[in-house]
Order: structure tokens, then C-alpha cells, then sequence
């Protein structure tokens, strides 16, 4: 066994015969910040899903901290409790306030009482800077105050990593550095990190890695500095002159 | 009109009243336990077991392709009577009551699933994340937004059971319609019980129609 904190060991996923993910391997250590980037349609959406079992891959295994993911095991649930997973499109759950959205599965998962899981619910709120939202429906936030709610949602179950799937391209400009700050402070407490994401600019400076997929293939996967001075493949090369001004 | 006026007298009227409250407390307990078989057939049919979606293709089969005056013909006429060599009584109004139960849960089941079916996928996965179970996000995320969506039909589906309530008229159960009948058939015409019957109902749909609007119209605004 390995201690990585996730260990993707050659996995494939095809939905009706087309590959999204194509024999993807990658290890990620504990405190690493890895971004993921890619064209659209490479495959990154896939490859963190299969990650966060939101998927299932055909072949090939995942392991979260040392244990294999499988659907199919008893222990699929309490694996997954490790990860907390942030959406495009937040996913919050409009007929709840801020608060309750932020209760919920600490009480009905942890069995935390109301109480408890309501303090740490205002401690996270006071992390994304969102305390005095606390009674609100999502419905009255704006994009970025919702992915910091759906951060702070997922923060209540103090998961040992944190995945996005690019929290930020729903955004109005304004609104993505609030979230990218909070997601910086997290890279700063030591927080494990996926980030699949388009914002060059975060990539650069906070990730430790980065894995550049095309056609569900990983194509290379290197220290940050590395992939945006002296990228060593072409279609890397090409994928950032297209990005970059 | 003076026949009208003549018919109204505080004993026809609280004989009239008495039946439509009994018409509206067949809608209710119709309406809620539809409900709740509604709230079981479509989690049948939505799940992924196809023994269980047989189950529920079968029920809303079987119940949204025969009338509903054949139901209750046959769970308050048929079924005693086959059943008569066991010596147990039934009242017939309890059976044509389950019979119209059974037959809005399979109308609600179909109205529940399409609600379900509805609640944006990400929902479901947000639940997955946070190690919610199926039926904790059943319960505390979708069921909530499904109901939110299908608040007007089911008052539409309240307002129809109110009026088909009076389908146990025929094995004679006490509503609206069979007040009606009983003071036509005491007085000199039939005419007037009836379009007071026919009033009541009218009223009792411009209210809930007005319901209907307002909670269309507080759901459009929370959206
Ligand atoms: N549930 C699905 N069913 C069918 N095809 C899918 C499904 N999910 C993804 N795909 C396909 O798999 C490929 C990879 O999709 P994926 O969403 O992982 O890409 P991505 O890199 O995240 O793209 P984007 O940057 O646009 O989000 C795409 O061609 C997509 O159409
Ligand atoms: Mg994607």
C-alpha cells in the first residue's frame, strides 16, 4: 500500500462506448495542491468525479488514503467522508438557509447535535466570510457568496482534502476572487487539494503541481513552474498559447 | 326562482351543508392518503430495482387505466361478496373510500415522479458528497423541492377527488350528491337540489382555484 492521500491507479472510464478517461494515473500527497486543466471535453470533470466516487470507472482503482474506493465495499461512505467536493454550479439546496445547508449532513451523517454542528457551521462561515448570510436562502446570494457557501458546506465535515470541479466558471469576474482567496487560505492551512480550473493565475501561484489532460489522456503532469515556462509537450505548448494572452 | 327561494330552508340547507362537508372529508382523506401512496408508488418506479419498477408500473397500470367508478364497484360491491364465505363485514363506504385512495396514488404517483425527476441531478449528487443516504436526501432535499413544484397540481387533483367523491353516491355513501338526491326525491322536483348541489360545488372550486393561483404565485416568487 502507499501513503499517498489519493493514489488514481490506471483508471478508464468510457460512457456508451466514447473514453472520457483513458488509463490515468496520478498520486497526490498530503498538503499537495494539484490544478487540472485541460481543453474542454479532456476529460477533467470525469477524472476528479471518478476521484470523488461520483463516478465509477471500469477499470483501474482509486485509493483514498491508503484504502481503495470500490462502490461495492462497505466502507465506500466513510472513504468518501474524507473529500469534500466543491461544483461548477454550487449545489445548494434552495429550500434550506445558508445555516441549515451547512447543518445537514454534520447532524444527519455525523450525528452532531444541532448545537454543535451549528458552531462549526458559524466558524466556517466566519473562513469564507459569509457570518452575517447565515439566515438566508441561496437564492438571495450571488454567485460568489453561494460557492462560498457550498465551501464552507463542504468544510462542515472536516474532510482531510478538498476537490473543485471549476468553482469558479460560473462566476461574474468580481466575484472570483473572493472565492479564489478563500481557497488560497485553505492551500495555506495545508488543506490537500484538486482544482480543476481555467484561472492560469491561481494555478501559477498556489498549485504545487499540475496535470494537463487531452482526450481523457493525462499528457503531463509536472511541477507548476515547469508547465507554464518550458512545457514539455506540444499540445500543452499549444493549449497555453491559446489561454494566455 | 320562488321554487329556489322555497327549497332554501334552514333544514334543506344544513341537509345540503352536511353532505358537501362529507364530500369535502372524502377529498381530504382521499388527497393525503393518495399522498402518501403517491410518495411509494413513485419511489417504485424511479428506483432501480425492476422488480420494484414492475410493482409500480403495474399499480399505476391497473389504476389509471380502468375508471374509477369500476374501482369502487369492485372493492365495495365485488370484493364482500367474494369474500362473503369469511363471515367478515365490510362497510362500503371505507372500500369505495380505499378504492378512490388507491386510485389518486396512482394519478399522485405519476404527478410525484415527474416532481422528483424534475429536481435538478445536482441536488443528488451534492447529497452524495456530503455521505447523505438515499432516503436522507429523499427526505430533506428532493421530496421538498419535488412537493414545491407539484403544490398546484395536487390542489387541482384535491379540487377533481372533491367533486369524484361523488361517484359513492352510487353505493351509498353520504355527500353532496346524494343530498341532493334525497331532497329531490322528497320534494316536488328534482331540478332545484341539484343546482343548489351544482352551486356548492362551483363554490367550493372558485376557492380552491383562488388557492390554487396563490400558491402558483408564491412559488414562482421563492424560485
Ligand atoms: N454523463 C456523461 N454521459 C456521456 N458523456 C459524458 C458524460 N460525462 C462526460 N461525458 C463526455 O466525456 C468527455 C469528457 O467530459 P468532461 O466533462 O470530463 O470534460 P471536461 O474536461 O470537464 O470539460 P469542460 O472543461 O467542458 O468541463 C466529454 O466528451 C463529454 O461529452
Ligand atoms: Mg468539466
Amino acid at each position: 500500500m502507499t501513503n499517498s492521500m489519493i493514489k488514481v491507479d490506471h483508471i478508464t472510464k468510457t460512457f456508451n462506448g466514447f473514453t472520457a478517461v483513458n488509463d490515468a494515473s496520478l498520486e497526490i500527497e498530503k498538503g499537495e495542491i494539484v490544478c487540472l486543466i485541460g481543453p474542454s471535453g479532456s476529460g477533467k470533470s470525469t477524472l476528479i468525479r471518478c476521484i470523488n466516487g461520483l463516478e465509477h470507472p471500469e477499470t483501474g482503482k482509486v485509493y483514498i488514503d491508503g484504502e481503495e474506493l470500490d462502490p461495492k465495499s462497505g466502507n465506500f461512505a466513510q472513504i468518501r467522508r474524507k473529500m469534500g467536493f466543491v461544483f461548477q454550479h454550487f449545489n445548494l439546496f434552495p429550500n434550506m438557509t445558508v445555516l441549515e445547508n451547512l447543518t445537514l449532513a454534520p447532524v444527519k451523517v455525523l450525528g452532531k447535535s444541532q448545537q454543535e454542528a451549528e458552531d462549526v457551521a458559524m466558524k466556517y462561515l466566519q473562513v469564507v466570510g459569509l457570518v452575517e448570510k447565515k439566515d438566508e436562502y441561496p437564492n438571495k446570494l450571488s454567485g460568489g457568496q453561494k460557492q462560498r457557501v457550498a465551501i464552507a458546506r463542504a468544510l462542515c465535515l472536516e474532510p482531510e482534502m478538498m476537490l473543485f470541479d471549476e468553482p469558479t466558471s460560473a462566476l461574474d469576474p468580481e466575484m472570483v476572487l473572493d472565492v479564489l482567496n478563500v481557497m488560497k487560505e485553505l492551500a495555506n492551512e495545508g488543506m490537500t487539494m484538486i482544482v480543476v480550473t481555467h484561472e492560469m493565475g491561481f494555478a501559477k501561484t498556489v498549485a504545487n503541481r499540475v496535470v494537463f489532460l487531452e482526450d481523457g489522456k493525462i499528457v503531463e503532469d509536472t511541477d507548476a513552474k515547469t508547465f507554464y515556462e518550458n512545457p514539455e509537450s506540444d499540445r500543452a505548448k499549444d493549449f497555453l498559447s491559446k489561454v494566455m494572452y | 326562482m320562488n321554487a329556489f327561494i322555497e327549497f332554501l330552508t334552514l333544514d334543506n340547507l344544513t341537509y345540503m351543508l352536511f353532505g358537501l362537508v362529507w364530500s369535502v372529508i372524502y377529498g381530504v382523506i382521499v388527497v393525503l392518503v393518495g399522498t402518501i401512496l403517491g410518495i411509494i408508488g413513485a419511489a417504485l418506479k424511479i428506483s432501480k430495482h425492476k422488480v420494484l419498477q414492475s410493482i409500480g408500473g403495474l399499480y399505476t397500470t391497473v389504476f389509471i387505466g380502468t375508471p374509477m367508478m369500476l374501482q369502487i364497484l369492485f372493492f365495495a360491491v365485488a370484493l364482500p361478496q367474494a369474500l362473503s364465505f369469511t363471515g367478515m363485514r365490510f362497510e362500503p363506504t371505507t372500500l369505495g373510500v380505499v378504492a378512490m385512495c388507491l386510485n389518486a396514488g396512482a394519478y399522485q404517483t405519476e404527478l410525484i415522479r415527474s416532481g422528483i425527476l424534475g429536481v435538478d441531478k445536482g441536488q443528488w449528487e451534492a447529497t452524495e458528497t456530503l455521505g447523505l443516504s438515499y432516503f436522507q436526501a429523499m427526505r430533506y432535499v428532493i421530496l421538498p423541492q419535488a412537493f414545491k413544484r407539484i403544490i398546484p397540481p395536487l390542489i387541482s387533483e384535491f379540487m377533481t377527488l372533491i367533486k369524484d367523491s361523488s361517484l359513492l353516491y352510487n353505493i351509498g355513501a353520504i355527500e353532496l350528491t346524494a343530498s341532493a338526491s334525497v331532497l329531490g326525491s322528497r320534494s316536488a322536483g328534482i331540478m332545484i337540489p341539484y343546482l343548489d348541489a351544482g352551486i356548492m360545488y362551483i363554490v367550493i372550486y372558485l376557492i380552491l382555484s383562488r388557492v390554487e393561483k396563490m400558491a402558483e404565485r408564491r412559488l414562482a416568487v421563492s424560485d
